[in-house]
């Protein structure tokens, strides 16, 4: 969270985790082809030759004057492949909330818990937890053939309490409620540090 | 035995405590301390981004369109490159990043653990005076935001409204298109 009191702007850090090929990508393009373009910036994107996410695509969006507020929404993706850990701690630092975007595909399962753990990890290296940052889960895939019902990658990933949205992020479908849902929780964190300063 | 992150006396130089709050005072020292910089060098532009990559105040150039963009890769061009340095057993305090062009050079250069500055100045700009300039500036500028002031309610920028959530989620639905 970045506060600049002069001009009353308020920025948030939003960061898209998950495993290799789960979609984060995804999320952004839909979003950035979704958003009024006047209310978002482009998307930057670094990527290998193969189109694969090198280090994070950016996407930043303003949602014009609320309250006494300039509030903008920065949103980042981490690259998902194993190799690029040290990438994905860098993107991570200073998220005021996260989406971890599963896979829905059965034979992802694994590879959501690796990753899953791999963010807890790197959330402890900065003394954060799931517990204490705004997460939500993005279920996506879910028209795949044999897709994981959100409720059994809920069990798998041991995340009863936090909100967990089915998504085709192809299609668009569940990503504006899992963009919604995170900066929800986000925004009442802030308010919540702010009430405790 | 490691240190973790709560102990008082925790010092890790790639950890880049994200999350800056500028209250107008020093708002004002940044605007000064910039100024400074943009005549002294001289630089064509200038940019100081919080670690994270939030856009913290710009200085001259044409680049309108493409800051956002800018900043968050030169917030992210500092992290990796503190993290190579680190790796390297290279890191140190004030590090800087010189990219030599064809008419230009730039440099990116940490402002404490918080910031980072980026310059962009002509060829003609001897590289070691703008280096020397740059990296006093980068400390200034540390200085301004570490410095105490005035504690400011959070009622002035309306973080106490009750139905703030509900707000934002009004402002996302008025900018999403089916």
């Amino acid at each position: 969270m970045q506060i600049n009191w002069q001009l009353r702007e308020l920025n948030l850090k939003i960061v898209y985790y998950g495993p290799a090929l789960s979609g984060k990508t995804t999320n952004l393009a839909q979003i950035h082809a979704r958003v009024d373009p006047a209310h978002r910036s482009d998307l930057v994107s670094l990527k290998t030759r193969e189109d694969r996410t090198l280090f994070f695509d950016f996407l930043q969006l303003e949602l014009g004057k609320i309250s006494n507020l300039t509030p903008k929404i920065h949103l980042y993706t981490v690259p998902g492949q194993s190799y690029y850990e040290a990438s994905r701690r860098l993107v991570l630092q200073g998220a005021d909330g996260v989406v971890f975007v599963a896979d829905s595909a059965p034979e992802c399962l694994n590879a959501n818990m690796v990753s899953w753990r791999d963010m807890e990890t790197q959330l402890a290296s900065f003394d954060l937890s799931v517990d204490t940052l705004p997460v939500v889960v993005q279920c996506n895939k879910q028209d795949i053939r044999g897709a994981l019902p959100p409720a059994r990658i809920q069990q798998m990933l041991h995340i009863y309490t936090l909100p967990t949205l089915p998504a085709v992020a192809t299609q668009g479908k569940g990503v504006f409620d899992t963009l919604k849902a995170i900066t929800l929780r986000v925004v009442a964190r802030v308010q919540n540090e702010a009430a405790m300063a | 035995m490691k240190k973790k992150m709560t102990d008082p006396d925790f010092i890790n130089p790639v950890e880049m405590p994200s999350g800056i709050s500028l209250h107008p005072v020093q708002d004002a020292a940044v605007d000064r301390v910039l100024d400074d910089l943009m005549e002294k060098t001289p630089a064509l532009f200038v940019l100081l981004a919080e670690a994270g990559g939030q856009i913290l105040a710009v200085r001259g150039g044409k680049h309108a369109s493409d800051i956002v963009a800018l900043s968050t890769l030169v917030a992210s061009d500092m992290a990796a490159s503190r993290e190579i340095a680190r790796l390297t057993n290279q890191y140190r305090t004030g590090q800087m990043v010189l990219r030599e062009g064809p008419d230009s050079n730039t440099f990116t250069t940490e402002a404490g653990p918080r910031m980072v500055l980026f310059v962009r100045a002509a060829k003609e700009v001897p590289l070691g005076w703008a280096r020397l300039l740059i990296q006093e500036t980068g400390r200034q500028l540390a200085d301004v935001v570490a410095a105490p002031h005035d504690n400011v309610e959070a009622l002035e920028l309306g973080l106490d409204e009750e139905k703030l959530s509900a707000l934002f989620g009004d402002g996302l639905d008025s900018i999403w298109k089916e």
